[in-house]
Order: structure tokens, then sequence, then C-alpha cells
């Protein structure tokens, strides 16, 4: 008999995310499936547009990292003119994306992934979120959390020149520099923002570190997978944010392969399944197995723990010393225990905060030359971040007066997509054997599955930990419903 | 009475535009009222608190799926049904980024000073520049319910 298990994370709002979970004929897992809504005709809104507009369109694809799509865009402009920007204009963009990074890491940690650990996996679903943390560990971090996110966005704002979306990034650099005035307001919050990192890592010692069941979670076989991992370094193999190459590490750790942005054809295929519209990147050189993991399966991670894996080192002080005491802690590099993710997010907070300092405090920063203006006619181009979430790719092409013609993205969650269903099957698989089902807990484990890749999908996956109604239908194969679990409906 | 009237929308989903469409409608009207501050944004949750801090109310558009008939405008409060952006922010539900600012001491309204206005949307999903036509026809009808609560609730201090 053949059962299916339905968790439907109801949003009045929208066309809902769905988690289908798929039990053998002994009752035991055999996959899960995260369906999310789908967006509709992206592509066709852009061709025939000109090139030079996707920067702000993209960044408005979805509110949660526009910085990420506007800064890839703004490369792949680059790529497509054919130009080189000076170097105040390259350090500009990494520093707006520092701060842009420091800022969205500490939202997640504070209010998303933070809260099952500070609060507690098995606390109340009313209880885990940002205010259970504060009414946990104090005001005073709550206060320190608001001012952290508002120095990041006023700071945006002053560099990108408007409100909401940056509209700054231009092909061969960017639209405005800034002041001496502004480059020390810049660097005197850089250095709060450190302290504030800090004062995170710390926290996150005290809190999970120290609490021997964290660990024990972290470390166990519910949250591994042994995939390759995919992320961007510069040229000491240190992680970077804004530009690199990419570099993709087995299984075991050994280097798989080392690519420019522009040859990721090369590199990454898409799979696509019939009961998605989403595809699944995979390794093109390995294979689609499937949603497995191991050293033959093309399936890959992009997420803050792969980029630390891929690298050799952070290229800050603090955020190395930091970067070597998680690899100390968890057993040596690669680490593959998915809940570390969140720690790895935290060194890369304090990694971007050092960053946004040092970038504030370059000599060239203040510079006037921050643009060439293109002379060469488009054809095609390829740019590339690390997004928060994961690698991200803009492919345009256009005819010779730069009007699209057609565009390709990958974004940051993309990647994650087959690891996430199988983090989610494997959360799964623990609490449903041989047909019972562990209902206690087994909403909460599955939503820290898919919750640690900090998916952004669709917004179904956003909400607060807890708040996301949920439905878990199990059927039996002809249909009827012999069990029904559900949170948040009212 | 310090009031900030904020837009909440993706330009680019068609009907998830319209808050950013009444709020433009909106800074032309209110022009002339210096305690009255008009913007756009696109994300709800702590974003949205955070903006909201210093002033004495907070009046939001947005748009909203219930299943009522496109352009139905819906007057509602941050505990109550959520709209497109107050409730699928990335972190935290406007209810919960609320409490929060307010439990560590943040300046905000007070809760019955955060209205919140909902157009019912009728496609949310497809990449379009403009709202469809229904919602398109109800932009006036929210931009009066605006300027009716400014009104009425103005004129209570």
């Amino acid at each position: 008999m053949t059962r299916r298990i339905s968790i439907d994370p109801i949003t009045r709002l929208e066309g809902h995310g769905k988690i289908d979970i798929f039990l053998d004929d002994r009752g035991d897992v055999a996959n899960a499936f995260l369906q999310v809504p789908e967006l509709r005709g992206f592509e066709r809104f852009c061709v025939g547009r000109p090139a030079e507009e996707m920067p702000n369109l993209t960044a408005r694809i979805c509110g949660v990292c526009p910085e990420a799509h506007h800064i890839a865009s703004t490369k792949a402009l680059d790529a497509l003119f054919q130009v080189d920007p000076p170097p105040t204009a390259k350090k500009l963009r990494e520093l707006l994306y520092s701060i842009f990074y420091a800022t969205d890491h500490t939202t997640h940690f504070y209010a998303l992934g933070g809260p099952d650990f500070v609060v507690g996996p098995d606390a109340p679903a009313a209880e885990r979120n940002i205010l259970g943390v504060v009414q946990k560990v104090g005001t005073e971090i709550g206060l320190r959390v608001i001012k952290m996110r508002r120095d990041g966005h006023e700071l945006i704002k002053m560099m990108g020149g408007r409100p909401v979306h940056p509209n700054w990034g231009l092909p061969g650099g960017v639209s405005r520099g800034i002041t001496e005035e502004q480059r020390k307001e810049i660097e005197r919050l850089g250095r709060e923002a450190i302290e504030f990192a800090r004062f995170t890592l710390k926290l996150f010692d005290d809190v999970v570190l120290g609490n021997r069941d964290y660990v024990e979670l972290i470390k166990s076989d519910a949250f591994v997978h042994r995939t390759y991992n995919m992320g961007t370094v510069d040229d000491n193999d240190h992680v970077n944010f804004y530009d690199g190459a990419i570099r993709v590490v087995g299984p075991d750790g050994a280097e798989h392969a080392r690519y420019h942005a522009r040859d990721y054809r090369d590199y990454v295929a898409e799979h696509v399944e019939p009961w998605s519209y989403l595809k699944f990147p995979f390794l093109k050189k390995v294979g689609w197995k499937g949603l497995v993991d191991g050293e033959d399966s093309g399936v890959y991670k992009a997420t803050p723990l792969s980029r630390l894996n891929v690298a050799e080192g952070m290229a800050t002080p603090l955020a190395q010393k930091e970067y070597e005491r998680m690899f100390d802690t968890l057993g040596g590099k690669p680490v593959h225990h998915t809940l570390a993710t969140h720690w790895a997010r935290l060194v890369e907070l304090l990694y971007a905060a050092e960053r946004w300092v040092e970038l504030a405090r370059d000599s060239e920063i203040t510079g006037d030359d921050y643009r060439v203006l293109p002379e060469e006619t488009p054809v095609e181009g390829v740019g590339c971040v690390e997004a928060p979430r994961g690698t991200l790719t803009h492919h345009y092409w256009t005819d010779e007066r730069g009007i699209l013609t057609r565009v390709n993205l990958i974004v940051g969650t993309t990647n994650n997509y087959a690891p996430i269903n199988m983090s989610v099957a494997r959360a799964a698989r623990h609490l449903i054997k041989a047909g019972e089902v562990v209902r206690e807990g087994l909403l909460n484990r599955i939503e820290m599955a898919f919750r640690a890749y900090d998916p952004c999908m669709a917004c179904a996956t956003h909400n607060l930990p807890g708040g996301m109604p949920m439905e878990v239908r199990i059927r039996s194969a002809d249909g009827t419903i012999v069990e029904r679990i559900t949170r948040g409906l009212g | 009475m310090r009031t900030l009237v904020l837009g909440l929308g993706n330009p680019l989903l068609s009907d998830d535009g319209v808050g950013l469409c009444v709020a433009r409608e909106l800074r032309c009207r209110l022009a002339g009222r210096p305690d009255v501050t008009v913007d756009e944004d696109y994300w709800g949750g702590l974003r949205l608190m955070e903006r909201m801090i210093g002033y004495d109310r907070g009046i939001v558009v947005d748009a909203i799926r219930t299943g009522a008939e496109p352009g139905t405008i819906h007057r509602l409060h941050a505990d109550d049904l959520p709209t497109r952006h107050t409730a699928s922010a990335h972190d935290a539900s406007l209810s919960t980024a609320l409490s929060f600012g307010r439990s560590v001491g943040a300046a905000l309204p007070h809760p019955e000073d955060v209205l919140i206005i909902g157009v019912e949307a009728a496609d949310v999903s497809t990449f379009g520049e403009r709202c469809t036509a229904r919602v398109r026809a109800a932009i006036p009808r929210a931009v009066d319910s605006v300027l009716k609560a400014l009104d009425r609730e103005g004129g209570r201090r």
C-alpha cells in the first residue's frame, strides 16, 4: 500500500507551498517534495526591454534580497557591454553588498533560524519567534537588532540614492560615489556592526553550543547530507560574496571544479521533474541520479555552510578565528550537518562586518572615478554573486541595440532545491517509521529542516518559525484520509 | 499627530502593486499636509514596524486575497487577517513585529492607530506592471478610505 502525506503550509494570501511525503509499501518515507507557487512569465516580461533596466527590474523579483539581484545584474551588464569598472566602483559595490549581507544575516538569525534554538525546537509555535527570543535573552538585544537593521537600511539608502530599491548599478560602474563625510559614517557604523556580530556569535556560543541537546541535534543524522558544495572564492581561496571563481568541492572536500561564472553552463545543468515547475540544478559532470547524496550524485548545496566548506579560510582576521573554531568543533571540513548552516551564517555575518570596515577605510573608496562608459556592442553577458541563500547567476542575451532577447536566472535557493527536498525527507524519515507517525514535533522538525536553507521561493516558507499554518494528511492508497495533523488552522 | 501612510507591494506582479498605486495618488492629494508622510515599500514584518517608529499613527495600503470580489476594500488592524505583505514578509508578521518593537521600547503607534487598507486582488502571480481592471477601478475608493481615515481619526486629538 502506498500512502501519501501532504503538508500544506496554508496562507490566505496566495497559492501555497505544499509538502508531499510519499510512503513506500512498508510505510516508510520514500520521498518528500516541497512544491511552491509559480510566478508566471518573468522571461516574457523582460524580453524586449533595454538590458540596463535589469538591475532595477530584477531587484523587485523578490523583496527578500533585492540588493543581491541588483549587484548580480549589474555585473551581468558589465559583461554584456564588455566594460571593466574602475577599482572605486568595484569597491563601492562590494561595500554596499557587505552592508546588505550583515543586515540580512542578522535578520535570519534573530527572526527565523534563531528562535528554533534560542527558544527551543519544541517550544510552542506562538513563542518561537523574535518576540520569544527577546523574552528569553533580554530586551537590550532586541534594540540592538533593530539598530543593526536600521543602520544597514539607512546606509544602503544613502549609497543607492533611493529609499526602497537601489537605483545605482550601471554597466561599467555605479551612478554615484560617496563623500568623506559619508565614508566616516559608514566606517563608524561598520565598527558597531563588528561588535554586534561578535556579540551574536557569543550568544550562539552560550545558548546553542552551551546546550548539549542542541549540539547533538546539529550533529544528528536527521540533518546530515553528504553532497557537493558550491561557493565563490577569491585568489587566496577565501570566501568572497561579490566576485571570484566558483569553486565546487566533493563530499570528501576535494576540489571538483573551479570556473569563471560565464562558463556555468559547462558545469551546471538543470533537471526537470513533472510535478514541479522549479528546475533542479545539478553538476553536469557528475550527472543527475535523483534526490540522493554521495559522490555519484550531482546534487550540490550552495549555502553559507557550503561557502565555508569550499573555501580555505576567511579574508578577515576575526572571522578566520571563528571559521577555525567552527570546523574544529564540528570535526573538520567539510561539514555536512545542515543545521550548522546557522553557525556558518554567523561567521559570515562577522566577515561581512569586517569587510564593510575594511572597504570603508580603503583609500580609493571616496574616489571620483566610479564609472567607465561602455563602447562595445552588446551580445551576451553573465553576472554572478554569492547571494545570502546561494550562488546567484544572471545571464542575458540582447540584440545589437542592447534590447533583451533572452534571460536566464539561477537564483540562490534554486541551487538548493534538491537538498531541501532531501532534508525534508530525512527529517520525516526519523519521525515516520513503518507507517507509525510520531505526531509530536513532526511539523517543527520538517520546518527546521528547510529553514536552515532560508529558502526564498515562496512567502509560505518565509513566515516566522511556528507561524506557518500546516496540515499533514496521510492518505491510504484509495485516497481516504486516515490521519490528519494540523497547526494554526484555527 | 504624525501619520505615516505606506503603500506596500511589488510593482511587477500585477495586482500586488495596488498599494503602490494608491500611495502615488495619495502623495499628490496629501502634498499640503506636513503632518502626513506618504511613502512606498515592498516589505512587511520587521521592516514595516521599523518604518513606523516615531509616528503616532500608521496607515498601510496593501493587496489582499480573501476570496472576495476583486476590488473590494477591507479595513483591518494588524491582528486581523493578514494582507499580502503584512504577513508574507521574510521574517515576522506585522502583528508579531509590532509586539516585538513595543516590547523593547520602540516608539510605535498604539495598536488601534495602525490601520490596514486591503484591496482585494485578482492576480498576484503574473509578471506585469498594471493592475487588472477591477482592481484598477478600486484605486479611487482605496484613496478615499485612507483620506476618510485621516480625517476621522486625525480629529480625535
